[in-house]
């Protein structure tokens, strides 16, 4: 018995150093944030000898670092409310109705999940010049409408199913019917499914690139944050120190979000892909 | 007359209902794709004003005489079967360790997930320093070898770094739909295996494994779906290098149009890879269908 408790914490601590060393490259990266050129370049494993936030400093100003993080939370807010507003009411609808035209639009809706978003890559651009959607955080918002909708009006269609018909007719009864039944009475019930598509489509949409890469990296005012790295790291090939900063202040808002909501975005996560 | 005005007003309704959806997917999917298909059949540098029709022969070419795009095809292929077989299997032994009574369990969950709510280009930056400044200092303290290879010069070894951290990034996915299957195995099963006297390999392999049937279903598919498509992590990490031998398909189709300014050719190539990805998806949704119509 004393032998099982020995053996239990020993695994229990092999396994939380296996988690930290798993980590390791992360805090390299923080570490080397905080360093001098020279100290990344004679050693990269040692601590910072005196924490200097100069390299930060630099970075902020250089990047624009508060334009690039509200850059980014127009794009995802935008796109997010959008995804969320057009996507359920279609799959409320259509799952409600039953008929050919209903199946049909169904289909054409979550087809797209098959489309391999490089395949469009050079069309999308021309139709969002053509639409004067680029270059522009909202037009790039608007377009992640269409990007997030089949994974959406998938999820919703089929918890709609789930919800009996009897609230939709109580609701006609009581006099509300269209987008007032809809957003009155419906849209609160599918709060959990809702709440599975943000946290997906918020990880998505932050931290995507290639779209926002054609649509808006042609100027700094409309640049996300990967991308103000990945431009960064392009200048800087060689002054680690710059580009560790960089790269940590791209991620630190997702790590600090993530350790306040860690249960519910694991369980999102999950709901996601056992539901997508 | 009643009833034929609310036949008309449900129309209304659902038309309402619908169409912003119908309009954001046909700009966002399918206008783009009617496009693909008609420049795939053009020559066309992006700037002349009028693509030059010229029927199936980007196809021809690409299928005959295309050396970039047979190397990334097979790249992406390697790639693709590595990486589902490596990260299913690591993510079943990790979530069988996780999924045991241990105090720091969310500690350790949250840990092997951290990386996958980063951005891939951003992690192929964090290991493309780790491997060309980080591998330096950590030869000279351990002296092992190891850390002297050329992690990101050398094509073999280039191939792993990809894929190694492709798998870094994304294990703590897999890992959290295993561990989610496991916890609905019911105890009273595995508690009767013990009874029955099997061993934890064979409890594991008799038992567990095939009630984690539809947990790999769905990380298969979603392995599958994500490795045809590598493109970031390569990007930032190798950037196709060295000597082009990490080009994915997908970052093959990237440098002809935006690169090499080939827009019909791209685009043609861009088409392949939809097809490839249809039948693929096909085939494996048949697969499983028919399994889970067995079992």
């Amino acid at each position: 018995m004393k032998n099982n408790v020995v053996g239990r914490v020993i695994g229990e601590i092999v396994l939380i150093l296996l988690a930290l060393l798993f980590l390791y490259p992360l805090f390299l990266a923080i570490f080397n944030s905080f360093k001098s050129f020279q100290e990344v370049m004679t050693d990269v494993i040692a601590l910072p000898k005196s924490w200097t936030f100069d390299n930060y400093s630099y970075v902020w100003k250089f990047i624009n670092y508060p334009r690039l993080f509200l850059n980014n939370a127009v794009i995802t807010i935008l796109g997010l409310a959008g995804i969320i507003l057009v996507s359920s009411i279609a799959a409320y609808k259509l799952s409600r109705t039953r008929s050919r035209a209903s199946a049909i639009i169904y289909f054409i809706c979550i087809m797209p999940m098959l489309i391999p978003f490089q395949s469009i890559m050079l069309t999308v651009l021309k139709t969002a010049r053509f639409l004067h959607l680029s270059d522009s955080t909202w037009g790039l918002g608007l377009l992640y409408w269409g990007f997030g909708a089949p994974l959406a009006v998938f999820i919703y269609h089929g918890f709609v199913k789930g919800i009996p018909r009897e609230i939709d007719e109580s609701a006609t009864i009581d006099g509300a019917s269209g987008f007032r039944l809809f957003f009155s009475v419906i849209f609160p019930l599918l709060k959990s499914v809702t709440t599975t598509i943000i946290i997906i489509d918020v990880m998505w949409i932050w931290n995507d690139f290639l779209l926002p890469l054609l649509m808006v990296n042609g100027s700094p005012t409309t640049k996300t944050l990967t991308l103000a790295a990945y431009t960064f790291v392009g200048q800087y090939t060689s002054d680690w120190q710059y580009a560790m900063t960089a790269m940590v202040m791209a991620v630190l808002p997702s790590i600090i979000v993530f350790i306040f909501l860690q249960k519910y975005i694991v369980k999102g996560v999950v709901a996601g892909a056992v539901k997508g | 007359m009643n009833k034929l005005g609310r036949r008309m007003a449900d129309k209304v309704e659902f038309g309402l209902f619908t169409l912003p959806v119908l309009i954001c997917v046909a700009v966002a999917f399918y206008i783009p794709f009617v496009l693909t298909v008609r420049y795939s059949l053009t020559k066309w540098n992006g700037i002349s004003k009028h693509p030059k029709f010229i029927g199936l022969d980007n196809f021809k070419q690409i299928f005959t005489g295309d050396a970039n795009f047979s190397h990334a095809a097979w790249f992406t292929v390697k790639y693709a079967v590595l990486y589902i077989v490596l990260i299913n299997v690591l993510a079943i032994l990790l979530a069988l360790v996780l999924d045991s009574k241990l105090k720091s369990k969310t500690f350790l969950r949250a840990a092997f997930f951290i990386p996958y709510i980063l951005s891939l280009v951003i992690v192929g930056f964090i290991w493309k320093f780790i491997f060309m400044q980080g591998f330096e200092s950590l030869g000279h303290s351990t002296g092992w070898s190891i850390f002297g290879w050329s992690w990101l010069g050398e094509p073999g070894l280039a191939f792993v770094s990809v894929l190694g951290v492709s798998i870094w990034q994304s294990i703590g996915f897999y890992l959290v739909i295993y561990i989610a299957g496991l916890q609905s195995v019911p105890d009273d099963l595995k508690e009767a295996a013990v009874v029955d006297g099997a061993g934890p390999v064979r409890r594991f392999f008799s038992v567990t494994l095939p009630l984690l049937a539809p947990s790999i279903t769905i990380a298969v598919f979603m392995a599958l779906t994500n490795s045809i498509k590598v493109f970031d992590v390569i990007l930032s990490l190798t950037g196709g290098g060295p000597g082009g031998t990490t080009y994915s398909v997908a970052y093959d189709i990237y440098r002809d149009t935006f690169q090499n300014n080939l827009y019909g050719y791209g685009t043609a190539k861009a088409l392949v890879l939809f097809v490839a990805v249809l039948i693929i998806t096909i085939v494996q949704l048949t697969i499983f269908k028919r399994r889970e119509v067995e079992g």
